[in-house]
């Protein structure tokens, strides 16, 4: 019976060689069917500690959660909470940097883009996310019928992107022509779950999908929170998303705090209060008064940050739109005055920026000659200079387009009448402030202005289809650091050419060089050409005074003590940009029982 | 009985018909639309805008809109918030619990105290506290709504005893008690405010119906029968008081709601009043038609309940004449 | 006989009046006149005593409001200042009260441009007292003759008229005033603007005073003298002039009495949502719609003083209306 034990080993030997080769096919079978091990994006933050909540306070309520409807900025914060895109621009360096792609290959003409996907990503409640997904994101996004605002940013040459699936983790997307901006494109092009949208687009109702009343198992993305409860009037709950895709360094999975809350408050002073009561964590966006009275009250529980100049910038601007076809003889008259470039320095030069910025922003933003503001760390064309407040050079300038004074110091035109207009502008606090200012400025070298306040959409009626204004003061932002998100602005019959929706024609020359050289910069596919295109645009802006740029004001945000990195950046969302990383210091964590 | 509540029912529904019409013309009136204020966002481009008003209905004539508005009403969605993008009926609909449950709590507090006050003030003897009664509530009545809500509000954050803003708290529990708890730290502030904006009419009102009735003959005879005080007050004046103060009951139902729309969007109450407000500036008007029809439908309610409620109280109204 | 408090009550409401009227003689500054070094400055504080502990007769300011001790200004009765017309026909510079440049005086602190609230005051109240009265004006003649032909008439006409005060009162008529001031021209002095938008306001307002006059007109019309004029032929348009109405004027007055600080209130709501006069311009209202924002409720106290005067007009009002009232035996609604 020699042969017992060795026969036992074999056997043993047998069993245990089938057991590894079916562990090893099973394995086999299981990598090859589908579950590929996750790659996570590595963040460079501080790592955290995990739980908490994170309430934020709004002074409007998210209106939507759909990408295709959103239009606020609070809906677009909510969805930016929710969902991912490709490839993203970090709102601090203002570059660009991976995101669900892992990279992108960029052609040498900036017209193809080879993007490879994350492997083994999946959305908030659990499904994988592939180059499906992608394709169908982009098919609803370029789909006419479906109007998504998303489509005019991906249209090259009048022609829409083609996006094609190489296979499942790679998408290629061809411009007919080379795309200035390259990979900023991405940048909030958030990524759409085909496993719960096919239907509704396949039905025509995806413009209805994903409004506020939808049910939590109903919406899914690939952002580092998902949805949880809509309580009417008052707060939208998000929680986190066990799925996400991002860790930091200490191999901890990213985002720390359990919820986020964005709490209704109805108005700018109510989140103030609210901030003071303890019922909000984060402040966003403070008017500069605001932030100085807080500030002022030097609560230890309380963190202030002044983030300096944002892309935000107020402007005066004059009619000169082609009035010929429309009843508004009393207008063109003063476009006499309007047109003369001289007329327009003289009035720029004459208004007292700083005492804007000390009185109206109690110092809180910054003055600015160009629209291109502080902010945008890599565009500014630095040889634009700003130019200190002169009455003298007003006068100087005005004397010499023709202008006189009379006895009683009034400003007189050339043919005698006395130079008077009015600045329309909406009924927003600190604009009203800031045209009284002007008036009281440009009554020093003798020009009557008066002031006339309409609500929003009746001044935007008013500039827009009526033409019917003299000088408008206003605010625009811009959604991006690039000189792409400026081709509805510069160029002549852009949309939001405000100063001359009707051109006139002849055009300006210089206005004519805008238009090629924004055309030229978004079709360039060489970095440093575009910077020096833009630079010249910019010279050009600030010569020729088609608006008369303002200030800026500062990104001021507040929090409470012990929520780490909290870094208010210059482009929106201005706090939450990087909510996947805050957390709470281990003094003020957990933090749901003092809230009330 | 039956027949008057018929009557005034069929009068109700042609009047919201009607408001509905005016509402509808009126609010074409100020320029702009709801899709103008994006050519300020310059990532939309004038052709979605356009498409977008097309969606909306924006560019059809004013009558093609009524009428669309009208489909949209018998599908039970009274229109769609252009806004949010949901039916206004689901949109109003918790909103408009929100508000009544505020402006029925604001209600009894306010007559309560208000009886309690006018009452007093009728009887004592006095005079003092008469005067300070009366003094007390003329000042209230001279100070504007709007300061002694944001008093409160700064009484609330400097004490930090109440929530402000909102109506639940952030944290769900499962136990009744604690859910009315919150409830009742939420509504604090808000009722105060409407009873105090409300007080001086109420007060004034009662302490005059009161005293009235003490001085009429009746009262006289009662008094000389040896009936005592206190049944005299309880059983006799209060009654013939009765009449005036139901007929202020309505009147002072539509004064709480307009009251209550300012209180609402100073205490960020999640009622109608926040929502109207909105919508009117951003020009979501069917949002604003639907709330306007809902208010219109309280004030209607409110005056029939008081109309009934006067019909059952005072004998002297069922007897024909 | 007319009691004390009623007495009071007229006296401080001619004197505000007045004040108003005689606002550029009363107001040591010109209220868009910008200080803007002064900016949120709480009120200057008077003297009599200074600091070497001498009594002066003539109160005193210290400089830079206050803060600079070196520098004393002593207040100056019936001085220069800036100029004005009086009344809208001659100019005049001398004003009741004021001290010498570089030295400020402001009694109730400087806004966010370093504006004297006080100037501001009775320049707003100018505002404030011409809205309240002109649309109570129109709100009680409207509403008066609808209310009379409504109740005198009776019948389908005043079911009409009465349906349509219902409706009146349902509508929402922000949206009108939203586009009240985009109608008139941007060049259109914002003073005109106001009052169109303040005669919309006191029209709007029909509906109440129309209800209580037909109740008035319902009763009046069956008193036996009003019977027998119609029986000597006296059409109904006669009765209403010569017998009903006066009859209704304790009332009406006594309506007029609580319209007005209640247009004035309403004005205050209008300057809240932004729809008020227009910058410069001062009223009482703008002034308090300052208080809405956080750092002023907070921080800046002074700015909560232009509630006293609408407070302070309500309170004489509501006194003068409760004594007509009581004369009349009736409670004002």
């Amino acid at each position: 019976m020699r042969d017992a034990p060795a026969r036992n080993r074999r056997k043993e030997h047998m069993k245990q060689t089938v057991r590894a080769a079916l562990v090893i096919s099973i394995g086999c079978g299981w990598s090859v069917s589908g579950a590929p091990a996750e790659e996570l994006l590595v963040t460079s933050a501080a790592p955290g500690k995990y739980g908490g909540d994170l309430v934020v306070a709004e002074r409007s309520e998210p209106k939507t959660l759909n990408p295709l409807m959103a239009v606020e900025n609070v809906s677009r914060e909510a969805i930016g909470l929710l969902m991912a895109d490709l490839i993203h621009i970090n709102r601090d360096s203002q570059q660009t940097e991976p995101a669900l792609a892992v990279s992108a290959d960029i052609s040498r003409d900036a017209r193809r883009y080879v993007v490879h996907l994350r492997r083994g990503v999946r959305f908030s409640d659990g499904y994988p996310f592939d180059a499906d997904d992608v394709l169908f994101t982009f098919d609803v996004y370029l789909d006419a019928k479906v109007h998504a605002p998303q489509r005019d940013l991906l249209m090259s040459g009048g022609k829409p992107v083609a996006v094609r699936k190489q296979d499942s983790n790679t998408v290629v997307f061809e411009f007919a022509q080379p795309y200035g901006p390259r990979d900023r494109l991405f940048d909030s092009l958030y990524i759409l779950p085909r496993h719960l949208l096919l239907k509704p687009y396949a039905e025509g109702k995806l413009n209805g999908a994903w409004d506020l009343k939808v049910a939590p198992g109903g919406i899914a993305g690939l952002g580092p929170f998902r949805f949880r409860e809509y309580v009417p009037g008052q707060r939208l709950v998000l929680e986190k998303n066990p799925y996400y895709w991002k860790q930091d360094r200490a191999g901890q999975r990213l985002p720390y705090v359990k919820r986020v809350i964005f709490r209704y408050t109805g108005s700018e002073d109510a989140e103030a209060l609210q901030f003071e009561n303890g019922g909000a964590d984060v402040l966003s966006r403070l008017s500069a008064r605001n932030f100085d009275a807080i500030s002022k009250r030097r609560d230890p529980s309380e963190v202030l940050i002044d983030a300096g100049p944002s892309l935000e910038y107020h402007f005066l601007f004059f009619n000169l739109n082609d009035l010929s076809n429309r009843n508004l003889s009393h207008i063109q008259a003063k476009q006499v005055w309007f047109r003369d470039v001289r007329f327009r320095q003289a009035v720029s030069t004459a208004i007292d920026r700083d005492a804007i910025v000390r009185l109206v922003y109690a110092g809180r933003a910054t003055p600015i000659w160009s629209p291109v503001t502080p902010g945008n760390k890599l565009w500014r064309n630095p040889k634009v200079e700003p130019s200190p407040r002169s009455v003298a050079k007003a006068r100087t300038l005005l004397g010499s387009a023709g202008f006189s004074w009379n006895s009683a110091n009034r400003l007189l035109d050339s043919s005698g009448r006395l130079v008077e207009f009015s600045i329309v502008t909406n009924t927003n606090a600190e604009r009203v402030q800031m045209a009284t200012m002007i008036q009281q400025d440009l009554e020093e070298i003798g020009i009557d202005v008066r002031i006339a306040t309409l609500e929003l959409r009746t001044m935007l009626d008013r500039i827009t289809t009526t033409l019917d204004y003299d000088a408008c003061l206003m605010g625009l932002a811009n959604g991006d650091a690039d000189p792409g998100s400026e081709m509805s602005i510069w160029p002549s019959r852009a949309s939001a050419h405000f100063w001359e929706l009707e051109p006139t024609t002849p055009a300006p020359q210089w206005q004519t060089e805008i238009d090629r050289l924004m055309a030229a910069q978004m079709s360039s596919s060489d970095p440093r050409e575009r910077k020096r295109l833009y630079d010249r645009v910019q010279e050009l802006v600030a010569a020729n005074l088609p608006i008369i740029a303002l200030i800026s004001p500062h990104v001021l945000a507040g929090s409470k003590t012990g929520l780490r990195n909290f870094r208010p950046a210059a482009l929106l969302p201005y706090v939450l940009w990087n909510a996947d990383e805050l957390f709470w210091d281990a003094q003020h964590n957990p933090k749901t029982a003092s809230h009330q | 009985m039956i027949r008057f509540a018929l009557r005034r029912a069929v009068h109700a529904a042609v009047l919201l018909v009607v408001i509905s019409l005016c509402s509808f013309s009126l609010l074409q009136l100020a320029p702009g639309n709801y899709v103008d204020a994006m050519r300020l966002d310059v990532s939309i481009s004038p052709d979605t805008a356009a498409a977008l008003r097309a969606r909306y209905g924006l560019n059809q004539s004013l009558p093609a809109r009524y009428v669309r508005w009208w489909g949209s009403v018998l599908r039970g969605e009274f229109g769609v918030s252009f806004a949010y993008g949901m039916p206004v009926g689901s949109l109003l609909w918790p909103r408009i619990k929100n508000t009544l449950l505020l402006a029925t709590i604001a209600a009894v507090g306010l007559w309560t105290v208000g009886i309690v006050l006018g009452v007093g003030a009728a009887i004592t003897p006095s005079r003092v506290l008469e005067h300070v009664v009366r003094s007390f509530m003329s000042v209230l009545h001279s100070v504007p709504d709007l300061l002694i809500a944001l008093a409160l509000l700064l009484l609330a954050v400097r004490t930090r005893l109440f929530p402000i803003g909102g109506m639940t708290g952030l944290t769900d529990s499962a136990s009744l008690a604690a859910n009315a708890r919150d409830l009742a730290e939420h509504l604090a502030l808000p009722v105060t405010a409407l009873v105090l904006i409300g007080l001086p009419l109420v007060v004034r009102h009662v302490d005059a119906a009161v005293r009235d009735a003490l001085r009429s003959p009746f009262i006289q005879a009662a008094r000389a029968h040896g009936i005592p005080r206190r049944r005299i007050l309880i059983a006799y004046a209060l009654p013939a008081a009765a009449n005036p103060l139901i007929s202020l009951l309505g009147y002072s139902i539509g004064g709480l709601l307009s009251s209550s729309l300012l209180v609402e969007v100073i205490m960020g109450w999640p009622g109608l009043g926040s929502l109207l407000l909105e919508s009117i500036f951003s020009r979501d008007v069917h949002v604003v038609i639907g709330a306007t029809l809902v208010s219109a439908l309280f004030l209607i309610t409110g005056n029939l309940i008081s109309d009934l409620l006067l019909y059952v109280a005072d004998p002297r109204l069922r007897v024909k004449r | 006989m007319i009691r004390v408090k009623t007495a009071i009550a007229c006296g401080v409401l001619a004197t505000v009046h007045g004040l108003a009227l005689l606002a550029n003689f009363a107001a040591p500054y010109s209220f868009a006149a910008q200080k803007r070094e002064f900016a949120f400055a709480p009120p200057t504080a008077v003297h009599w005593i200074d600091r070497h502990a001498h009594f002066h007769w003539r109160p005193f300011v210290y400089g830079s409001n206050g803060e600079d001790e070196s520098r004393v200004y002593p207040i100056r009765f019936c001085t220069r200042g800036y100029s004005y017309r009086f009344a809208g026909l001659f100019p005049l510079n001398r004003h009741v009260f004021g001290v010498d440049a570089p030295g400020v005086l402001f009694l109730l602190g400087t806004d966010g441009f370093g504006r004297d609230q006080f100037s501001r005051l009775l320049a707003g109240s100018r505002i404030s007292l011409t809205a309240g009265w002109l649309a109570a004006i129109l709100s009680l003649a409207l509403g008066a003759v609808l209310g009379g032909i409504s109740g005198y008439h009776g019948g389908l006409l005043d079911d009409l008229i009465m349906r349509m005060s219902e409706i009146s009162l349902a509508l929402p008529w922000l949206y009108l005033l939203l586009a009240g001031r985009a109608f008139l021209p941007l060049d259109a002095p914002s003073s005109t603007a106001y009052l169109v938008l303040i005669s919309v306001v006191g029209i709007l307002g029909w509906a109440r005073p129309a209800r209580l006059v037909r109740g008035l007109t319902l009763s009046l019309r069956e008193r036996g003298y009003v019977l027998a004029a119609r029986t000597f032929g006296a059409s109904g348009g006669y009765l209403l002039r010569t017998h009903i109405l006066p009859d209704a004027l304790s009332v009406l007055v006594t309506q007029m009495a609580l319209l007005v600080p209640q247009y004035i209130m309403a004005e205050v709501t209008l300057s809240f949502l932004g729809l008020g006069i227009d910058e410069p311009v001062p009223s009482w209202g703008n002034m308090l719609a300052g208080v809405q924002h956080y750092h002023v409720l907070v921080s800046s106290w002074w700015m909560l003083l232009p509630g006293v005067p609408p407070a302070v007009v309500a309170l004489c009002c509501f006194t003068i209306a409760d004594s007509l009232a009581s004369r009349a035996g009736a409670i004002p609604l």
